[in-house]
């Protein structure tokens, strides 16, 4: 965009709340925006060290059309781009997910979403967010077109196809890595349960270790387990209908059923008369 | 009960149940006993105003207080008597329902009296022959077909001897709806000649004298519509019908009957043996005969002892009633029993008369005794008729008859059906054909075996249902033309028959046909009902009906399974004595044929190889014996037992309704796991392989078939050379992947990791495609979350399972350090997916070998919902579940014997289940008990609030429901049951009126009105476009070519594309929030969008809420709506190559 056309247009789309309205459209010749919110990313406490408060643009409402790579041409306009990363809700990345090759990443909902632009200078942030409201960012051009309908799931269907051989290859490196881990955890665990063991002349170190192999396994299911063993156990010593008092209470028990059923009952009749269920025809 | 120390509240209880049990006094007696009234607040503040039932909270003090002999009495009585004290106190309630009310009595009482005055005021007349009717003016016609027309005697009007009431009104047993009262006017006897029984002439006397009535009281301003009818569809006997003028004329008929002076004619004149209608009168021709030689009329005989007894039976009844308190009751809800089955009206009915006898005949007999109640009188009269055949043993009411009196097997040789009224002359049940009876001992058995079963509410059942012919019988099919079968009286040469009819030949022909068809039918039928006709009205200055005009006779058939489809009928061996029988009843199509087993009989082989077509051998032989024996053409038998196959048929050419392809698919799937049970170098060993998919509990609604595919239609992958769709061709044939679940073994190899499990299962499924191309030459395909593999020219998607892995996945460490599992979505999907969809799926599938018609019940209950656009909302497996039901727990039917009914039936229980008060359990396998029955419900109303709208139970899943977890919601839920209602109706009526053009498509096309946008799809991208309720004429080529399908080998197909699918799937994504989307999987062209009103709100601005809307500031207030526009651009963008066109039909979304 020449920066000459921009003086000549109206003021940006401010919002309060500190967002500015940028209007984006598909083609040049659709009919009607979107519009897509955009401020300075700004939380209290970002841990996230990818999002480097100065320089990262949060946007609001990008069409589910909009990938990475269209929101990075669309936006490289304001300035050079560093990273694009779109979600469905604002907030914070699992790093664990990220690391996971192409073919075990989950499948996101393709909605509209939020997206962290994060800017090579923090001056691009300031050029975004005071862009015009009536000059909409167009996504597919002539130069870079977008697929999308049927066009786009012809796409997705021929890239479904996984070669046998490269998921292959994907799986063993991960079981590697996995294996590796594995093996130093009970590496680990070794060396802490040979502490534990009496050595030569019958000495044990005590360690704060959380985890030692000798400890239970804490579990709620054990320990809900061992409790109603105890109450088994005490039912089975218990005596039924044995004392007098006992045989009243059984049959104090049952009056009450039938009570209660009766009440029930009556209760279920009252809604149903109500209803006026009991017309048969 | 509010009150516990006083001593009157240990009594409330039965004071509660007396003021339910009284049904006339208002119950509540004003003063000291506010026990009632107290109770009764308590009751309603636990009923919450909408309607649902609150879990009850009873006081320690309540509960345990001291109980009264008679409160243990009362509670004692309602354990051992009823399941629960529930039955008897809903059947108190309908006793009140049906019962008159005093003001309708008081009404009733001056309108008879009112007619009564005026009747006694008919001036006499001149003499005049009997065929003479030029005396009658004002229009009023004689209300009787004179055939033939010319008879001798004298006639005049007098006033009548007397005037009184008969039938149900002095005895009480009168109930709602329809209220008659039965007024019985005596002829003078001056009127009568004591020869006039003889050739009709007391009956068109009886015609006169109430055309003469009819133009006395026409004069009257008291008198509203006057209508002619006759009693029980017996043209001899004519009735005229009153009502009182204006607006309480709905709320009373008088009918009045005319009859003889007690005792004019002398009863023995009526033996079922003796003639009273002479041959040469009714013909016309001279012929001296002796009078021997007469044949005799018992049904003519009959219809004058009827007239001349009618007062006898009012005063044996009322002598009975004063004996038993709950005669009246008891007649009420037999009354009310034999109405909801159709049994009570028309021709040859069991009609509430004969229920009181019956009543009267079990207290006459001490078979229950006089202080016996209401419910038990039903019961016992109900095991009475299930136990007894009246067909074979007739009964008798009369203590010692005189010596004049025929004898039962003098009855029995005259009519089907005997029950001897107290006279010993007369048969209560005359007309009424053995088939019917049979219908009524069947209703009878089936009802106390739904009563004694405690998992069911046997109230509903039994009183509540009303069990129309077309949702009862598997097939239904209707004579139409019935002037048809004047030619087949003359067929079966039924001349004297026809004479005792007095020329009905609907009724003369009846009992012949079905004794035809019941015995061409054999052991294919359990039953073979027919409609009784409706006793014809007309008004009282037009012309009797003709026979001909009655709507047409409805023939209802109960099949038996395993027999009725079967396409062989054989017959005895050729040289026996029955061949001879086998042949006539057969005529042309019986032939000799030799048998595997070396025999040589006499057959009959019937055309049809599918089983749609095998369905239908039942009409084949029903037109063929028709047509043979009663010559009525094939083309006025209007057959209903395959009407609805078509919404199901396989493609346009094919002649199946899918049975088969489903067979094909579990067959191949069968093979496929026996060989993946074989695979050797896996390894873990696979510990079971389950089917996941409808299609292999044969209730995919379009089973998927092995196409041939051209290849040159197809792009080409370049690396795997499997087959890709190409752009700017049409949509490539659909191919259905059909999920089996693949479970491993468990074992200490398999990671503790969620990560790590996926890695392995992947790995797994690169294995297995590996090993089964290999051995089997399948081409397979894996990726991370299935195989893959081609067989037969279907696809089978297996999924690898480890049966901790939901287990692993609720794993959670606590921040003490403590394992704990907690329950999350991820965790539920999988278990659905890998433990209960297979299970569900292999329980299904046992089903079909007890129920055959289950699959095509499932398919077109499916076909259904997906073309009312509710497939979103139900998910199949909720569907099939619903319809497993239907067989499960048929009360008050018998399981569906055929698709059809088994569709009306679901959509029954569509528009009628209560699902706010009760769940709906589905008894699979037979696995819950009584117990589990009572458990299930009072968790249900325990937790109703959090529990889904749609409750459904099952053995495995007795308190979440986790079927219908995700849906359908409130308001889906209440639209379905409206469109199921409406589609009910539509249907019924297209199948049972032959004046409708039977067009069953039409209950399939849902209104589009409702919505706000329709998105209209092209055709030539919509693969599943074949299968549309209204498939269009133009085809595609969809890549498929004529021939047979190799097993194994081939590239890759193109699986599972489905730009309709994905299109919609991405729609929910992106808007889901704003908007509902409705589309009919199989083939629909139109998706329907509905926007959400909620979300049309204008809301305050919210960065988690800001998905497709627009900001709209206002000073400093910040607000967003829905982009609509860019909404509707984005359909056409996000679908592009897809939709056609995106018509906007309301303008709501103008905020």
């Amino acid at each position: 965009m020449a920066p000459s056309k921009r003086k000549q247009s109206s003021e940006p789309g401010v919002i309060p709340g500190g967002f500015t309205a940028l209007s984006l459209k598909f083609k040049a010749d659709s009919g009607s925006c979107h519009a897509v919110c955009v401020k300075e990313h700004r939380v209290r406490a970002e841990k996230n060290s990818s999002r480097p408060l100065d320089r990262t643009l949060f946007a609001l409402n990008i069409p589910p059309y909009c990938s990475e790579h269209v929101v990075r041409e669309l936006f490289s306009q304001f300035g050079p781009i560093q990273s694009v990363e779109l979600r469905e809700k604002p907030g914070t990345t699992d790093p664990k997910e990220s690391k996971l090759s192409k073919y075990f990443t989950p499948a996101q909902k393709e909605g509209f979403r939020v997206g962290y632009i994060v800017f090579k200078n923090s001056s691009s942030v300031a050029a975004a967010k005071s862009h015009p409201a009536d000059m909409p960012l167009v996504v597919s051009t002539e130069e870079r077109p977008v697929r999308t309908g049927l066009q786009k799931w012809v796409h997705q269907y021929s890239q479904s196809l996984v070669q046998p051989d490269k998921l292959q290859e994907v799986v063993d490196i991960f079981m590697q890595e996995y294996d590796k881990k594995k093996e130093e955890e009970s590496e680990r665990l070794k060396k802490e349960a040979e502490q534990q063991e009496e050595d030569g002349e019958g000495w044990v170190t005590v360690t704060r270790a959380k985890r030692g192999t000798k400890a239970r396994p804490h579990s709620e299911v054990a320990n809900q387990k061992a409790l109603q063993k105890e109450d088994r156990k005490r039912k089975r010593k218990e005596l039924l209908n044995f004392y007098t008092w006992q045989h009243r209470h059984t049959q104090r028990e049952h009056i009450a059923e039938l009570r209660r059923k009766f009440e029930e009952d009556k209760q279920r009749i009252a809604v149903l008369r109500a209803q006026r269920k009991f017309r048969p025809y | 009960m509010k009150r516990k120390t006083n001593g009157s509240a240990t009594i409330d209880p039965e004071k509660e149940m007396e003021e339910a049990a009284s049904s006339h006094s208002e119950g509540e007696d004003e003063g000291e006993d506010d026990g009632p009234t107290g109770a009764k607040r308590k009751v309603t503040e636990t009923v919450s105003e909408d309607g649902v039932l609150r879990p009850l909270k009873l006081t320690r003090g309540e509960l345990y207080k001291p109980p009264t002999a008679e409160e243990l009495n009362q509670l004692k009585e309602a354990e051992s008597l009823f399941h629960c004290s529930l039955l008897k106190m809903q059947m108190e309630e309908l006793l009140k329902e049906v019962a008159l009310s005093e003001r309708r009595k008081r009404l009733v009482d001056s309108f008879v009296l009112k007619v009564t005055e005026l009747l006694h005021t008919v001036p006499q007349t001149a003499d005049v022959e009997l065929s003479d009717l030029s005396w009658l003016s004002g229009g009023v016609k004689m209300p009787f077909l004179l055939v033939p027309k010319a008879v001798k005697g004298k006639f005049h009007m007098a006033p009548p001897a007397a005037v009184s009431l008969i039938g149900s009104y002095p005895l009480g047993t009168c109930s709602k709806p329809r209220v008659s009262v039965d007024l019985a006017v005596t002829i003078p006897s001056a009127v009568l000649h004591p020869k006039d029984a003889l050739n009709q002439r007391y009956p068109r006397k009886r015609a006169l004298y109430l055309a003469g009535l009819a133009q006395h009281l026409s004069s009257s301003p008291d008198i509203g519509t006057m209508r002619y009818s006759c009693l029980h569809g017996n043209r001899l006997r004519p009735l005229l019908l009153l009502t009182p003028p204006d607006k309480d004329s709905s709320s009373v008929t008088l009918r009045l009957h005319a009859c003889p002076p007690p005792g004019f004619f002398k009863p023995s004149r009526f033996h079922p043996q003796r003639n009273n209608v002479r041959t040469a009168w009714y013909t016309g021709l001279s012929t001296e005969q002796p009078d021997a030689a007469e044949p005799p009329t018992p049904h003519y005989n009959s219809t004058v002892l009827g007239d001349l007894l009618s007062r006898a039976h009012l005063q044996f009844l009322s002598a009975i009633a004063s004996q038993c308190a709950a005669f009246t009751e008891g007649v009420a809800l037999l009354k009310v029993w034999l109405r909801q089955r159709e049994l009570d009206q028309g021709s040859g009915c069991f009609s509430g008369f004969v229920g009181s006898m019956l009543v009267a005949y079990l207290l006459s007999t001490h078979r229950v005794s006089n202080s016996m109640t209401a419910y038990q009188l039903l019961r016992n009269c109900l095991h009475f008729l299930a136990s007894t055949d009246l067909t074979e043993n007739g009964i008798t009411l009369a203590k010692e008859p005189d010596s004049t009196a025929p004898s039962l097997s003098e009855f029995h040789s005259a009519f089907q059906v005997v029950f001897v009224d107290p006279s010993g002359h007369l048969n209560l049940c005359a007309d009424m054909t053995a088939n019917t009876y049979k219908q009524v001992q069947h209703e009878a058995a089936l009802s106390l075996q739904f009563w004694d079963d405690p998992t069911l509410d046997g109230f509903q059942a039994l009183l509540m249902t009303p069990k129309p012919m077309i949702r009862t019988c598997d097939h239904v099919f209707q004579l139409c033309g019935l002037v048809k079968l004047q030619a087949s009286c003359k067929k079966l040469n039924l001349l004297s028959e026809l004479m005792d009819h007095s020329g009905n030949y609907v009724q003369t022909a009846l009992p012949f046909i079905l004794s035809l068809l019941q015995r061409g039918l054999g052991e294919r039928v359990r039953l073979l009902t027919h409609s009784l006709s409706p006793d014809p009205e007309w008004l009282v200055d037009s012309e009797p009906p003709k026979h001909k005009d009655q709507p047409p006779l409805s023939f209802g058939l109960l099949l038996n399974p395993e027999i009725a489809a079967s396409v062989l009928e054989r017959g005895p061996p050729a040289d026996s004595p029955k061949a001879a029988e086998f042949r006539q009843l057969w005529g042309s199509r019986s032939e000799l044929r030799r048998f595997q087993d070396g025999a040589i009989t006499e057959a009959v082989l019937w055309g049809g190889t599918s089983a749609c077509q095998k369905r239908l051998v039942p009409h084949e032989i029903i037109t063929h014996l028709l047509q043979l024996h009663a010559d009525i053409p094939e083309s006025s038998v209007r057959y209903t037992g395959g009407v609805l196959d078509e919404l199901i048929r396989m493609g346009r050419e094919t002649c199946s309704t899918g049975e088969e392809e489903s067979l094909k698919v579990v067959q191949s799937f069968d093979d496929l796991s026996r060989k993946l049970w074989r695979l050797e170098g896996l390894p873990l060993s696979i510990t079971a392989v389950q089917g996941a998919h409808p299609a292999l509990r044969y209730t995919q609604v379009f089973p998927p078939v092995p196409m041939k595919l051209d290849y040159s239609f197809f792009g080409r992958e370049k690396v795997s050379r499997a087959l890709v769709p190409q752009e700017g061709k049409p949509c490539p044939i659909y191919i259905t992947p059909v999920k089996v679940i693949c479970h491993m073994e468990g074992s200490g190899k398999w990671p503790h990791d969620r990560l790590a499990i996926r890695h392995i299962k992947a790995a797994f499924h690169i294995r297995l495609g590996e090993l089964l191309t290999k051995h089997h030459r399948y081409t397979c395909h894996a990726t991370p979350t299935h195989l893959d593999i081609c067989k037969d020219g279907l696809v089978f998607r297996v999924q690898v399972a480890y049966h901790r892995e939901p287990q692993i996945l609720r794993e959670d460490i606590s921040p003490e350090g403590m394992l704990r599992y907690r329950d999350n979505e991820e965790a539920q999907a999988l278990e659905m997916e890998t433990l209960h969809r297979p299970y569900l799926t292999s329980t299904l599938h046992g089903l079909q070998p007890q129920h055959s018609s289950f699959g095509a019940v499932c398919r077109l209950a499916k076909r259904w919902l997906g073309a009312q656009l509710f497939s979103g909302d139900i998910s199949e497996d909720v569907a099939d579940l619903l319809v497993a039901s239907l067989f499960l727990q048929p009360a008050p039917f018998t399981p569906p014997g055929s698709p059809q009914v088994g569709l009306l039936r679901f959509l029954h229980l569509l528009s009628t289940f209560d699902w706010k008060n009760s769940p709906l359990v589905v008894n699979l396998n037979g696995q819950l008990t009584a117990a589990d029955y009572t458990e299930i419900r009072n968790d249900f109303i325990a937790s109703r609030e959090t529990l889904p709208v749609m409750f459904i139970a099952t053995p495995k899943d007795k308190k979440l429901s986790i079927w219908t977890k995700s849906g359908p919601s409130v308001q889906m839920l209440q639209r379905l049951i409206v469109v199921a209602a409406e589609s009910l109706r539509v249907l019924e009526k297209q199948l049972m009126d032959p004046s409708q053009t039977q067009d069953v498509r039409v209950a399939l096309r849902p209104p589009l009105d409702a919505y706000d946008v329709l998105i209209h799809l092209n055709p030539k991208q919509v693969p599943l476009l074949t299968q549309a309720v209204d498939p269009p004429h133009a085809t595609f080529s969809r890549g498929t070519m004529p021939g047979s399908v190799p097993s194994c080998g081939g590239a890759l197909p193109v699986i599972d594309f489905n730009p309709v699918g994905r299109y919609l799937a991405e729609l929910r994504d992106a808007f889901g929030d704003l908007a509902l989307f409705f589309c009919d999987p199989y083939g629909g062209t139109v998706i329907a969008v509905l926007w959400k009103p909620q979300a049309f709100t204008p809301q305050p601005f919210k960065t988690s809420q800001m998905s497709a809307r627009r900001v709209e500031v206002t000073g400093e207030e910040a607000r967003t709506v829905p982009n609509v526009e860019a909404i509707l651009e984005d359909f056409c963008i996000m679908g592009e190559g897809l939709v056609k066109k995106v018509e906007p039909r309301s303008e709501r979304w103008v905020v």
